[in-house]
């Protein structure tokens, strides 16, 4: 099912470009142009993400998101603004939003923050995904097409948690802390080593891992 | 140049040194007054004697010393024939008051005087070498000139001292100036500000305040304006990008999309560096300095880098240690895109980009290495200037280095442009460190 996505944006040009990007994305998107509208339109239920500008006609994006919080809903707010000063950045999050874009942005990374709030928001999915390559959290497998490939714990570990972060860089240290929570000691060599075994087991996926030569690595789609 | 110090020494110096040497000759005279009197005193009694002598016409005779000085005389008769004693006397001027003249080649003191003896009226003459009298009078003035040495120079001591220490509030603020960063147009604190100087302080920090309020409304202004055109440029990238992806095919309207596309991003990122360069220009930062880390500020920008490089199969590296130093996050982060963000702009494609930061002594240290073509060493100063660009070809708005320059500088660090390995630019920005534990918290 598309992601249920309310826009708030009085600027006409961005509001249609915005539209037309996102809806090209699989996302359904109900415009407002008003304050008013937005606190409105949250007040009713069916709206999974809100993507809201601050300078906005009627009451702005602050008081729309205050408004929010105080009827006690946790709908996952991104707030779009021309300005990034610190005050800004600071008050916007404060009033409870979740996630601050500066504009202008890229169409991917306003995407890839819709997808990440509304998965932080959804209950967490077991089946995960990129090109040929497919893993079942709840399984425990991982599948290229149809074959079935065998990963150790760690590498288990090490490509789930690539694949949640897909597109996106990752630190060694980050990915030490995400495959052992309870403090267990594993080099940074030590993941270099799951990486290449890990390279080696995925070839035909159409996955590729990067690395970030002295920081780390970047799970991506590999072109065909 | 004009010195309030020189001027002080010299208004006060001159009266005084011309007051201590009329004093002196004062001194001297008062001295020197009551010796005479006593001297003349003695030639007159001598005289007086040699008188009764001669009134009683007996010979007239004196000793040839008296009380270590020669003593001479002489009888002239009324032709001024001399009739006894010294041959070579000088003139006789007979009177009641002592006079000096010249005697064998020696200063005298001549007493002269008439006197009626039994075989007429005779010229009675006295004469007494100076010698001592010269070393008192010698003595005397020398140590008056020791003293007035002495005097004078305590005095220039005392007036230079007084005067620094009367200027030092000019010293201080003077100091507190200078070390100001650039932006920096707060009044001068008004506390402790002697009252002769306090409207010229005052005149000055009214003159702050307008400098302040107009420098406050070019940097509003260009905020505003820039924010202004950030939604504008934000509904324009969409569209186009909607455009490009509609019409894959024509390769006529693909290419014209390539160029709004290159113009619109020109001007998102002159629009982006003008707020950076406001920001930099905001000055005071040390209001907002707060302990942070340069590893942890790269960290946050390591996506952005990372998809730029790959536009260009730039391999982008990374050699990030802790770099603790208190600052401002939204201005160092300025300062890193920037870096980073030319690097990557003016290196080739398919070159190297290393991104670094560490403690070295007491020095925190970012540090941008790029294969490119490096910047010659005649122009490495050029490119701290505004909308300097080395090169026309590429799409720089000219301001990159000139924001990092002045946020450098907001942080008391110093920028280094040296050359990379294999002749590409090796930027290093260095950075009071904090100390370890200070960074901590």
């Amino acid at each position: 099912m598309a992601l249920q996505l309310l826009l708030v944006e009085d600027d006409p040009v961005l509001a249609d470009g915005l539209l037309r990007a996102l809806q090209a994305q699989d996302i359904s998107v109900t415009l407002v142009r008003d304050g008013l509208a937005a606190d409105a339109m949250l007040s009713s239920t069916g709206v999974e993400v809100a993507v809201l500008d601050i300078g906005l006609p009627g009451i702005d994006g602050f008081e729309v998101v205050r408004r929010l919080r105080a009827r006690g809903s946790a709908t996952p707010v991104l707030l779009l603004t021309a300005r990034d000063a610190v005050e800004d950045r600071v008050r916007g999050l404060e009033t409870g939003a979740d996630d601050y874009l500066v504009k202008p942005f890229a169409t991917a990374e306003l995407v890839a923050r819709i997808r990440a709030l509304a998965r932080r928001h959804a209950p967490p999915s077991n089946a995960l995904g990129l090109g040929r390559l497919s893993l079942d959290a709840s399984t425990r497998r991982a599948r290229v097409g149809e074959r079935p490939i065998d990963l150790s714990v760690r590498e288990w570990g090490v490509l789930e948690y690539l694949l949640r972060q897909a597109g996106r860089v990752v630190s060694k240290q980050q990915i030490i802390d995400a495959i052992l929570p309870w403090g267990e000691d594993v080099t940074e060599n030590a993941v270099e080593v799951y990486v290449s075994r890990l390279r080696l087991k995925l070839e035909g996926a159409g996955v590729a891992i990067r690395t970030i030569r002295g920081f780390g690595y970047l799970l991506e789609a590999a072109p065909e | 140049m004009n010195s309030i110090r020189l001027q002080l020494l010299k208004w006060l110096l001159g009266p005084i040194l011309l007051i201590n040497m009329v004093l002196a000759g004062l001194v001297a005279g008062l001295a020197w007054t009551p010796a005479q009197v006593a001297f003349d005193q003695g030639l007159f009694d001598s005289a007086d004697e040699l008188a009764a002598r001669m009134q009683a016409g007996a010979q007239p005779q004196l000793p040839v010393r008296l009380g270590g000085e020669r003593v001479w005389f002489v009888v002239r008769d009324e032709q001024g024939q001399v009739l006894a004693g010294a041959a070579g006397f000088p003139r006789l001027r007979p009177g009641k008051t002592a006079y000096e003249a010249q005697m064998d080649g020696q200063p005298v003191r001549v007493v002269a005087r008439l006197v009626a003896t039994p075989g007429g009226t005779r010229q009675l003459g006295v004469a007494r070498t100076l010698r001592q009298r010269l070393e008192l009078r010698a003595a005397i003035v020398r140590s008056l000139a020791v003293l007035v040495a002495l005097v004078t120079i305590t005095l220039v001591g005392v007036v230079w001292l007084s005067v620094s220490n009367g200027l030092r509030p000019l010293a201080r603020i003077r100091a507190e100036l200078a070390a100001r960063g650039p932006g920096d147009l707060a009044p001068i604190p008004a506390e402790q500000i002697p009252y002769e100087i306090a409207p010229v302080v005052t005149g000055f920090n009214e003159l702050l305040d307008k400098v302040e309020a107009v420098t406050r409304g070019q940097r509003d202004f260009m905020a505003d304006m820039a924010h202004q055109l950030r939604t504008p440029l934000a509904g324009m990238q969409l569209q186009l990008e909607w455009l490009g992806k509609r019409h894959t095919s024509d390769l006529e309207t693909q290419r014209s999309l390539a160029m709004l596309n290159l113009a619109n991003d020109r001007m998102i990122r002159q629009v982006n560096q003008l707020l950076a360069l406001a920001r930099a220009r905001e000055g005071q930062p040390a209001k907002a300095l707060a302990p942070l880390d340069l590893a942890q500020l790269v960290q946050e920008s390591v996506q952005y880098f990372v998809e730029k490089a790959a536009e260009k199969r730039i391999d982008i590296g990374f050699e990030l240690a802790p770099a603790p130093l208190a600052g401002e996050a939204f201005q160092l982060r300025d300062l890193i895109d920037n870096l980073v963000d030319n690097a990557i702009r003016y290196t080739p494609d398919g070159g190297r980009v290393t991104v670094g930061c560490k403690v070295k002594g007491n020095e925190t240290r970012f540090v941008v290495e790029d294969s490119g073509p490096g910047i010659p060493v005649a122009r490495r100063t050029d490119v701290f200037k505004r909308f300097v660009r080395l090169d026309e070809k590429t799409t720089g708005s000219g301001l990159g280095l000139a924001i990092v320059r002045d946020i450098a500088r907001a942080h008391g660090g110093r920028i280094e442009i040296g050359d990379g390995v294999g002749g590409g630019t090796r930027i290093s920005v260095r950075f009071r460190a904090l100390p370890p534990a200070a960074a901590r918290h």
